[in-house]
């Protein structure tokens, strides 16, 4: 019985990853597109950092997961966007962008690389993993509303492991609609696409930089 | 046809008087024909502004077939409709609602004239929702005549005709800064322009991807709720908190910066080159249109003048060492009379460059100048006839 309850549960999550996919995409779409420009040409390496990617976010689903189960069967009303830790992860969301976009930090190994100049026209910098997972991580994490649909699902369960269960099966059904962005790796890398990479991984944060404060502030003031 | 002068960009008188108005002809009777449901009107200012655009409208192409210059005139219907436009549409908001800002009612109502500039910003929330994220109307409502199908419908068939030259013969925002460019004598920041045009004609790509996405994301069209420099001489949210007062700051500052002060510093349309999402969007269709601007290079002597009059940085050494203009060329013609060479051509697709380079002015012409004529020429109408309305005898 508990375990056809909880494939009912996982078939659940993974209907609710699909169907809100589109959403999912079109939340953590602006980070994942110019982050992915900004990398060299490849489908190897587009595929490695687009599962890196996705498995940082994936660890950011659990992290939500084992909160929202810990918290209670109800998520309180300041979780849902108002919440300094939100408005933080928004900052540093933006923090990620801007350090994506001027090519730092780079690996010391690497030998005569490109200035750092936000506007910098010429070769894109070498791939850094652990941009992907902090990214990857940090998109997890962020609140949207098919997350917040599936946080307060997987809080009613009644065990952690279902609770964690439940994102796990929401995550591979909205992972399916990142896919696309492995096509990535086919578009060619001029210097006029890696630039236009960077200068929207710019305006993203600063746009990130504008929500966050707000939300910071917001919190400062009202409470 | 006389040859033109190898001293001068043109000789004073290009083509013989009966020439230019036997292929002024076509442009008059579409004119009339444009122009002839004014007059079922009842209202003597209607019918005398409809008289006056469509005798402006052929005398200005007239002009063009008389002395082969393109700029020069096309810059005189665009500034007129660049100025007029927003005259005209403040005055019937004003006659309408009392005020500039958009009432939140009209705003929850759908209730907003559609604007041609969204139009990349609604694509993917439409693909993915089936939405369209603009407060308007998808078809014409008695109150809101300007509905989102009729705007795309007519974006999408000038677009056909014009491909980027939308963006010099049709969009009503473009003419305020080519007037504003125009009053300066001297160019200034010619330096900055040169060292850093190739990069800020990138811009405009960028914002158009942000837009886009950010469309998607939020769910709004993030241009007009944010970005859009005309929204300060059209219309915009009522400010009634710190985030429409945001809003509002940020559209006067953009107007200000880009339409006005480096426009009247630089000569170049600055908004247009360095800004605009929808100007990047409309280049992708030169790809598909069939009329480009070409570069002898047997004539070209390298003297860079095409690059200094193009108005928007859409010419590069390589591009002209190439024999093309950049992908953001909106034809206006600034590069083809600023040549004294008779290097610039015009050129229609899948013929040899530079033979018969006037057929393809005149067939690139009789189709800009048509659709200019039917939608500019509209607008100036209206507005001339608003003019008249408030003269202060009446």
């Amino acid at each position: 019985m508990a375990a056809l309850s909880l494939s009912a549960s996982a078939g659940e999550a993974l209907v609710l990853g699909l169907a809100t996919g589109p959403v999912c995409l079109a939340s953590c779409g602006p980070v994942v597109l110019p982050w992915m420009l900004v990398q060299p040409q490849g489908m190897r390496l587009h595929t490695r950092q687009l599962f890196l990617f996705l498995a940082a976010r994936l660890a950011g689903y659990l992290v939500f997961a084992t909160a929202v189960w810990l918290v209670g069967s109800s998520i309180p009303h300041a979780w849902t966007g108002r919440s300094w830790l939100f408005g933080g992860i928004e900052v540093l969301l933006a923090a990620g962008l801007v350090a994506y976009a001027a090519g730092w930090p780079r690996r010391r190994s690497t030998p005569a690389q490109p200035s750092s100049r936000l506007v910098q026209i010429g070769e894109a910098p070498r791939p850094l993993l652990s941009g992907a997972l902090a990214l990857g991580f940090l998109t997890g994490i962020n609140l949207c509303p098919p997350f917040l649909v599936a946080g307060i699902r997987a809080a009613q369960l009644p065990h952690l492991s279902a609770s964690l269960l439940f994102f796990l099966f929401f995550f591979a059904g909205t992972a399916v609609w990142f896919l696309p962005f492995l096509s990535l790796g086919f578009v060619r890398r001029t210097p006029a696409v890696v630039t236009v990479a960077r200068m929207v991984a710019v305006l993203l944060a600063c746009w990130y930089m504008f929500s966050g404060v707000s939300i910071l502030i917001e919190r400062a003031i009202y409470g | 046809m006389a040859s033109r002068s190898s001293t001068l960009a043109r000789p004073v008188a290009f083509r013989s008087v009966g020439r230019s108005i036997l292929l002024t002809l076509p442009i008059a009777l579409w004119s009339l024909l444009m122009f002839t449901p004014s007059f079922q009107h009842a209202g003597r200012d209607t019918h005398i502004g409809a008289v006056v655009v469509m005798l402006f409208m052929t005398g200005l192409f007239f002009l063009m077939m008389r002395t082969g210059e393109t700029y020069r005139w096309r810059r005189i219907f665009f500034v007129a409709l660049g100025f007029l436009f927003p005259f005209g549409f403040i005055a019937a908001l004003v006659a309408e609602r009392g005020t500039m800002s958009i009432p939140i009612s009209r705003m929850v109502s759908g209730d907003t004239p559609f604007c041609f500039m969204v139009t990349p910003g609604i694509i993917l929330p439409a693909a993915f929702a089936h939405t369209i994220i603009f407060p308007g109307s998808i078809l014409p409502t008695a109150s809101n005549p300007h509905s989102i199908a009729i705007m795309i419908g007519l974006w999408f068939a000038l677009t056909l005709v014009l491909g980027k030259a939308w963006c010099s013969y049709a969009c009503f925002f473009g003419g305020i800064e080519e007037g504003f460019a125009a009053i300066a004598k001297r160019r200034r920041l010619h330096r900055f322009i040169v060292r850093f045009g190739p990069r800020l004609r990138l811009v405009p790509w960028a914002i158009l991807v942000f837009v886009v996405l950010g469309s998607a994301a939020l769910f709004e069209p993030v241009y007009c709720m944010w970005l859009c420099p005309f929204k300060a001489v059209t219309e915009f949210p009522a400010v009634r908190n710190v985030e429409t007062a945001i809003q509002m700051g940020i559209f006067v500052a953009l107007f200000v910066g880009l339409v006005v002060v480096l426009p009247f510093l630089t000569k170049k349309r600055t908004q247009c080159g360095f800004f605009c999402p929808f100007g990047a969007f409309q280049s992708l269709f030169n790809k598909i249109h069939l009329f480009e601007i070409r570069f002898n290079r047997e004539k070209c002597v390298d003297c860079t003048l095409c690059q200094t009059s193009c108005p928007t940085v859409a010419l590069s050494a390589e591009s002209i060492r190439e024999g093309k203009t950049l992908l953001n060329c909106m034809k206006c013609g600034a590069c083809v009379d600023a040549c004294k060479k008779d290097a610039a051509v015009w050129h229609l697709k899948g013929t040899p460059v530079a033979v018969k380079p006037e057929r393809a002015r005149l067939l690139f012409l009789y189709g800009a100048w048509a659709m200019a004529t039917m939608f500019g020429g509209s607008i100036l109408a209206n507005s001339v006839a608003t003019m008249l309305h408030w003269l202060p005898w009446k």
